[in-house]
């Protein structure tokens, strides 16, 4: 008996695709979180060091920056309603991501620059391929909507900080760039999170929240706040660093308007949803929303110079990459993945029998303790960086380890359905799974 | 039993604790009122009124009645009334019966599995009118996977307008 045909979204895209890069993505979280406990003295010195210099590129090149562009794989057909140019160029580039990425790290941590620089170069072309098929997928698009304006500026933001990055890797080679170092480190990093990660963040969830909540979309205020706050604090705070005086403090504020636009939005549509119950995943997105307002409070004091140093500096970059942008990432996986995982297994099934809902394919106990694990050891965390008191630091990294365990496992749970045969997945669910709601469900008689 | 009377035997449904544990209730609902016999009704328990399933289940033919307990705890029950609601195409036009189904508000991929639910129900030239918040990317795919032909369009916005029908034989 013939099969029904694998369903792809968009133009011929896989949901393999995206999830193929959503794993590589955890498993670099996964390595990271683990690896917070033994890199504990080191965190309680200053952050310019070879190995914390690792664990920031495998965080935020192997978790953050192949997180989202896994989800923009699936995200944008829905987001900007365009479909995807190429399906076989994100397989190639995720082949040379994940190469680059683990090179860089690697040589990161012996403390090897022309390797490193190497490995740099091949990420660039990684995230050239990838912009390749952005570019191609939005040729002609025409609606620039709010959220369409703000993947335009993470995309720009990205190349930016891509050739920015890549300098940086050639400087310690063959040195060219002038200035000091660290500012100018300071401006890499901060291009890359006002250019590419918190426009990407903002413009998803203006689309995607709402969706979930089912409340409303950002209003006009809301919006344009964000999206020309944003704007703004991109070239201010990275010149403000690179020495321009006066522009840091302006951009800062530009960047904290922003993001107090976003959270106020995110508070309202969470108090005036239609949804009456919440999941792990929105409860995640919740609550890496809240860490937003101590980052950019500590962020705005750094640049205006109440607070300063490396503890501080290393509870900002915590809160930030940790608590905002992390546990956003987790807590949209948690939705992408069981739908993608739906998709491919459950969708051609779909009105021709009963199918199992999204909440069905996970596993709400698993995803509970992820969650308390997860916020409760970025919030340690930031505390014991900031104190600088190692046996503290080892501490919060056994709960983050835990929290990234916990969170892989009920990922992993939700893969699962992907490996079995599709027929016997079905039937499975409904014994296997422990703790998990049965299906197909129960005879409503007499319920 | 004469259409429209309330019948007195009953099936009930309690899905409050589903709602509260953010797990959607749509597919059990779904299935209790593919089971229900013709002289049957669904009483439904909910922690609100859900008013988007009225028109659901009215355009299968169901009318309802609504009791509040608390302002998080409502009964509303469901029989059959009549047939389910179609609509005639635009005069001049080869007769076409059309339904139609909004699943605006609704949280993914629930619009994705009310609208296959409804197409593999659709006989030989009948059209299914859905009306969307987006253009539903991800229901193409499936639609051309079923042999199904499907126009687009967006007469207001907030309002994306898909028109599905069975290919010619």
């Amino acid at each position: 008996m013939s099969q029904p045909a694998r369903p792809r979204p968009g133009s011929g895209l896989s949901p393999l695709v995206p999830l193929a890069y959503l794993v590589c993505a955890s498993a670099a979280f996964l390595t990271a979180s683990l690896s917070v406990s033994w890199l504990a003295p080191e965190l309680a010195g200053h952050y310019y060091h070879p190995r914390l210099l690792a664990l920031t590129h495998t965080v935020t090149l192997g978790w953050v920056t192949l997180a989202i562009m896994g989800a923009s794989y699936q995200l944008i057909p829905i987001v900007l309603e365009r479909e995807i140019w190429s399906e076989r160029l994100p397989r190639w580039q995720l082949v040379i991501l994940a190469v680059a990425v683990t090179g860089m790290v690697a040589h990161f941590q012996l403390g090897t620059w022309p390797g490193m620089a190497a490995a740099a170069g091949l990420l660039a072309i990684g995230i050239a391929l990838h912009l390749l098929n952005v570019g191609m997928s939005l040729r002609g698009f025409t609606r620039w909507t709010f959220t369409a304006r703000l993947v335009a500026l993470a995309y720009g933001g990205l190349a930016l900080t891509t050739v920015f990055g890549l300098g940086l890797a050639v400087n310690r080679v063959w040195p060219f760039l002038p200035g000091e170092l660290f500012p100018t480190l300071h401006a890499h990093v901060h291009l890359a999170l006002l250019g590419w990660v918190a426009p990407m963040i903002l413009a998803v969830a203006a689309r995607v929240y709402p969706m979930f909540f089912l409340a409303p979309a950002p209003r006009r205020g809301h919006s344009f706040v964000q999206l020309w706050g944003l704007t703004a604090s991109v070239p201010a705070v990275v010149l403000g660093l690179l020495g321009v005086p006066g522009l840091l403090v302006v951009g800062a504020l530009a960047a904290a308007a922003a993001a107090g636009a976003h959270v106020t939005w995110v508070w309202e549509m969470a108090s005036g949803r239609k949804r009456p119950g919440l999941d792990w995943g929105l409860r995640f997105v919740l609550t890496a929303t809240a860490f937003l307002v101590p980052a950019v409070v500590l962020g705005v004091a750094l640049a205006t110079d109440r607070l300063a140093g490396p503890r501080v500096a290393l509870a900002y970059a915590v809160l930030m990459l940790g608590g905002w942008i992390s546990l956003t990432i987790v807590g949209m996986m948690l939705k992408i993945i069981p739908f993608l995982v739906w998709y491919r297994a459950f969708s051609p099934r779909a009105g021709r029998e009963p199918v199992p809902t999204l909440a069905q394919l996970s596993c709400p106990r698993v995803e509970g303790l992820a969650y308390a694990l997860l916020a409760g050891g970025v919030a340690l965390l930031a505390a014991t960086v900031f104190v600088g008191e190692p046996i503290w630091i080892r501490a919060a990294g056994v709960v983050l380890a835990l929290g990234a365990l916990a969170f892989v496992s009920a990922l992993a749970r939700v893969l699962g359905y992907l490996f079995c045969h599709r027929g016997q997945a079905v039937t499975s669910s409904s014994s296997s799974a422990a703790g998990a709601p049965t299906w197909p469900p129960h005879s409503p008689r007499g319920a | 039993m004469m259409p429209g009377e309330v019948p007195v035997a009953r099936v009930h449904l309690d899905v409050r604790e589903d709602i509260q544990r953010g797990r959607e209730p749509f597919a059990r609902i779904m299935t209790a009122v593919n089971a229900l016999a013709v002289d049957e009704a669904l009483v439904l328990r909910v922690p609100f009124e859900p008013i988007p399933l009225y028109g659901v289940l009215g355009k299968r033919g169901f009318a309802h009645w609504t009791e509040c307990h608390a302002p998080d705890d409502w009964s509303v029950g469901f029989y059959r009334d009549r047939a389910p609601s179609r609509e005639e195409t635009a005069p001049g036009a080869p007769a076409r019966e059309r339904t139609v189904l909004d699943v605006r508000g609704l949280e993914p991929p629930q619009p994705l599995v009310r609208v296959l639910e409804e197409i593999d129900r659709l006989g030989p030239g009948a059209e299914l009118e859905v009306h969307h918040e987006r253009r539903p990317m991800f229901l193409y795919p499936q639609l051309d996977e079923r042999g199904l032909i499907h126009e687009t369009d967006e007469p207001e916005p907030g309002l994306v307008r898909i028109l599905i029908r069975r290919a010619p034989a």
